[in-house]
């Protein structure tokens, strides 16, 4: 990078100079300080070309590296949490919303686990995880009776982790890990473009993907197209049964065989 | 401009190309350590949560 502004730099600079500056001076000054802003106002424009472009990397690929090594970091500090808590069954889902709840695996969508976070602001989610909605309506949790559980994540850069949402069809599973439950998900409705607005997806029964009764549903939330925040993507599923972890945490068939 | 500073810069040419190395890097740390990251949540490129509060930049 130095050298390309050096060398737009050295092109223009020496035109101005060579001229016999002592003998025509009024002249030849203006001209000097023509040439003096135009060539500046051309780098200020290489620059503002350069500081795009690395706003580009640091969006892109930057923001991932970033957040997928805190994700990384978060994720093993629950995963130690469970390991470590005293496993009692009479003892329900024991957590800290602010160290996560737990992990969602979409084999369609990412081979990675996404650790679940409580809240939707940038801080939560510029982390590398998926956060549930604290507002503007409240998430409900998978181990309540029903509900739905709304959550959102990022598209593109800090982590991307819904990046390949639209791969997403009905029938696909959506598996959410607890410390002790396995709940599993099927995709049944897709709504490719909405408001960014329309909080009605995210109602305890979303009547917008076709449920007409009250049921365990799963909501996830993204913006499309890639790379804006014009509208929304939004995921609609199921609960479709639910396992208990075992000792070796074995996952459920349709993590395995994906 | 950058003509101004490469003047400026003391040594000869293998010492100015180094000092320059340095300040480009460290105008880079700071556009990705301070200036991005301020000026992200700006630009709608990076909401992607529903929200019934217009203009409301943070939800995203």
């Amino acid at each position: 990078m130095p050298s390309s502004t050096e060398t737009q730099e050295t092109a223009p600079d020496p035109e101005p100079a060579p001229g016999p500056e002592p003998a025509a001076k009024p002249a030849r000054g203006i001209r000097t300080r023509v040439a003096f802003a135009l060539s500046v106002f051309g780098e200020l424009l290489i620059t503002g070309g350069i500081v795009l472009g690395l706003f580009v990397a640091y969006s892109l690929w930057w923001t991932n590296v970033v957040a997928n090594q805190e994700a990384s970091r978060a994720s093993d500090a629950v995963r130690d949490h469970w390991d470590t808590e005293d496993a009692g069954p009479e003892d329900p889902v024991t957590y800290d919303p602010s160290d996560g709840i737990g992990f969602l695996h979409v084999p369609a969508m990412t081979n990675d686990e996404i650790l679940v976070k409580e809240g939707i602001d940038l801080g939560t989610l510029n982390g590398g995880v998926a956060g549930y909605y604290d507002e503007p309506i409240e998430s409900a949790m998978p181990w309540d009776d029903e509900g739905n559980f709304t959550l959102a994540a990022h598209r593109d850069g800090h982590g991307a982790k819904f990046h390949n949402i639209h791969k997403l069809t009905d029938g696909d599973a959506i598996v959410f890990e607890t410390r002790d439950t396995w709940y599993i998900y099927r995709v049944y409705a897709v709504l490719p473009e909405t408001s960014k607005y329309n909080t009605a997806v995210l109602e305890p029964i979303p009547t917008e993907s076709g449920a007409t009764e009250a049921g365990q549903y799963i909501t996830l939330t993204t913006c499309t197209p890639v790379f804006t925040s014009r509208h929304r993507y939004i995921v609609w599923g199921e609960l479709e049964r639910t396992e208990p972890v075992d000792d070796q945490r074995t996952p459920p068939a349709e993590l395995t065989t994906a | 401009m950058y003509g101004w500073i490469w003047r400026h810069l003391p040594g000869n040419t293998l010492v100015r190309a180094l000092i320059s190395l340095v300040l480009v890097l460290g105008v880079v740390y700071l556009l990705f350590s301070y200036v991005f990251p301020w000026a992200e949540p700006l630009l709608p490129f990076n909401d992607v949560t529903v929200d019934d509060q217009q203009g409301q930049g943070a939800a995203g």
